[in-house]
């Protein structure tokens, strides 16, 4: 008895021995900035100067400021034009090619090339691309008989222009997940239903869709919480420009943080975006979440 | 009969594939015509292949654009923080998936739950630390951060190990091995494809990665990739051949080994996606 509780002893200290590296990281890193972020929040720095208490000032500051209200609006639109494109095109395209195909690596894998391009060097491509004198796009409008577009000059086209790289380049991260989730479906399931003559329709909506739903469901969610952070692709592309036309809320957050030095304000502006993807979370589980089909995972 | 037919359909959707695939990936096709052009074929339109590819656009983004220097320190900065996060992850992936000691579900649980928290919210505080510490411009303040791992590395190690038998620990430890050795011979043998994974996955990931960069490097010497690049859009005029040539070379590499590794990269997305 006194030998067991030895070992146990020698494989507690072995335990968090082998932990302490990464917990060293995930304290100092993590849990303790998440902390200070709260309670900066509260405050007033500019980094030189000693923080001053404020309470919610920041809050109640943010929540009536103009650019701030724009910065949300903008990001709401980046997700609810990004996020159900991008899945409903991926899903597409992971349908067709769910089937036993020739090349399926060396096709997964050229699908998600755009993934692993740097976000910084896409956006320029794209700025190229977008060019209004000389740039591709245009260039094939006017070979077609049409009118350039100012797509990244112009306010009421730099958003969308912006989404659409967005969506291209997380597109093929998007179907390797939904190729993923169709090919758990049983063979059994596809071939009873062609055997009792449901049409390709049919079996889409009847039943790969609902069989594939608790991983459409989690991807989305995935792709909601990450499009909210969107940062990269806007800061390479238009720096929030022209005018403020593509100012998204982490676009925001570094300009007061790191440009204005108000340490305070960036800090509950942090908070305010866990807290809005939070509700934004929660929205999701209570009325999508529902009429997800766990019956076969 | 039903053959020729047959031979048809499937001659058409591999054609539809692969047209989606072309017009997919025509814009970096597009970067790379563009890298090798000269100024006057670069404005001339539409031509895809360049008279003649002028390479050199190449070095003189290597050199006058400092894109050289750039390039060494992603690679390096890249390569130190990979290298950190496997290491770590697997110690601590092991040690949560195969050890029992106080507290360590509790830790577990702590991990998970800051996964969903968005990255933002640490961005200021950990600056601070950084700054107090006087890392600023730093190799160490672009590294230590992120160099410990974190709670999405160490899930993924933990998540595999768990399916390894409990006998191969049980023969390792008969024939009178520490916890160390069994660490090091008998779980990371086995975590292989695990490690591989998280590997690729933080590779690109820190490659590509704009936002810790950019507020901790303000002079040229410590400066990234992403960060010098992200630059180019302020200077005043373009030069749209040379900045394609640099494009290429912070993407090129990741999608090397994108071809190289495409096994760990379906594996890593498929985690990251399927895991509930």
């Amino acid at each position: 008895m006194a030998r067991m509780s030895q070992k146990r002893k020698r494989e507690a200290i072995a335990g968090y021995l082998f932990i302490t590296p990464n917990l060293f990281g995930f304290l100092v890193f993590q849990l303790i900035p998440i902390a200070v972020a709260i309670v900066l929040g509260f405050t007033e720095w500019d980094l030189i100067n000693e923080p001053i208490w404020v309470g919610f000032s920041n809050y109640r500051n943010l929540l009536k400021d103009p650019v701030f209200q724009l910065s949300v609006r903008k990001t709401l639109y980046f997700v609810l034009v990004n996020v159900p494109v991008q899945s409903a095109l991926a899903l597409l395209i992971a349908i067709l090619l769910n089937r036993s195909i020739r090349f399926k690596n060396l096709i997964r894998t050229l699908f998600i090339v755009p993934w692993v391009s740097m976000a910084v060097a896409v956006g320029l491509t794209w700025t190229w691309i977008y060019n209004s004198q000389f740039g591709l796009l245009n260039e094939i409008l006017v070979k077609v008989g049409l009118d350039k577009i100012p797509w990244l000059a112009h306010p009421d086209w730099a958003m969308i222009s912006v989404i659409v790289v967005n969506i291209w380049q997380f597109l093929g991260f998007h179907i390797i997940i939904f190729l993923a989730g169709l090919q758990m479906i049983p063979r059994e399931v596809e071939e009873a239903a062609i055997v009792d003559g449901a049409s390709t329709l049919t079996r889409c909506f009847r039943i790969t869709l609902p069989l594939i739903s608790p991983v459409l469901f989690y991807d989305l969610i995935v792709n909601v919480i990450g499009t909210f952070q969107i940062f990269d692709l806007p800061y390479a592309m238009t720096g929030g420009g022209p005018g403020q036309a593509t100012r998204v809320y982490n676009l925001y957050l570094y300009q007061k943080g790191f440009q204005f030095l108000r340490m305070g304000e960036a800090s509950a502006m942090a908070v305010m975006l866990f807290i809005i993807i939070g509700i934004t979370t929660a929205f999701f589980f209570r009325v999508v979440g529902r009429r997800v089909n766990y019956d076969l995972t | 009969m039903k053959k020729p037919l047959h031979l048809v359909g499937e001659v058409c959707f591999y054609l539809i594939i692969f047209a989606i695939l072309f017009v997919y990936l025509f814009p970096l096709i597009w970067q790379f015509s563009t890298s090798l052009k000269t100024m006057d074929e670069v404005f001339r339109g539409f031509s895809l292949i360049p008279n003649k590819p002028i390479w050199e656009n190449y070095t003189i983004s290597l050199r006058d654009f400092n894109v050289g220097r750039y390039l060494l320190n992603t690679i390096l900065v890249a390569g130190l923080i990979t290298l950190g996060q496997v290491l770590s992850c697997s110690m601590a992936g092991y040690a949560f998936a195969k050890l029992r000691f106080p507290g360590r579900d509790f830790i577990f649980f702590l991990y998970l739950g800051t996964m969903m928290i968005p990255a933002t919210v640490t961005l200021i505080p950990t600056y601070v630390i950084v700054l107090e510490l006087g890392w600023v411009d730093s190799l160490a303040g672009l590294v230590i951060p992120f160099f410990f791992g974190n709670a999405f590395g160490t899930f993924l190690i933990r998540q595999f190990l768990q399916g390894v038998p409990r006998d191969l620990e049980e023969a390792a430890e008969i024939d009178g091995a520490g916890y160390f050795v069994i660490w090091s011979r008998v779980m990371l043998p086995m975590a292989k494809p695990a490690l591989a994974t998280l590997a690729v996955m933080t590779l690109v990931q820190q490659w590509n990665s704009l936002v810790w960069p950019l507020i901790v490097t303000q002079a040229d010497t410590w400066k990234v990739l992403s960060v010098g690049l992200a630059a180019f859009r302020l200077f005043r005029t373009i030069q749209w051949n040379t900045m394609m040539a640099a494009v290429v070379m912070a993407t090129l590499p990741m999608i090397v080994i994108l071809f190289l590794a495409q096994r760990f990269f379906i594996q890593g997305i498929q985690f990251s996606g399927l895991n509930r």
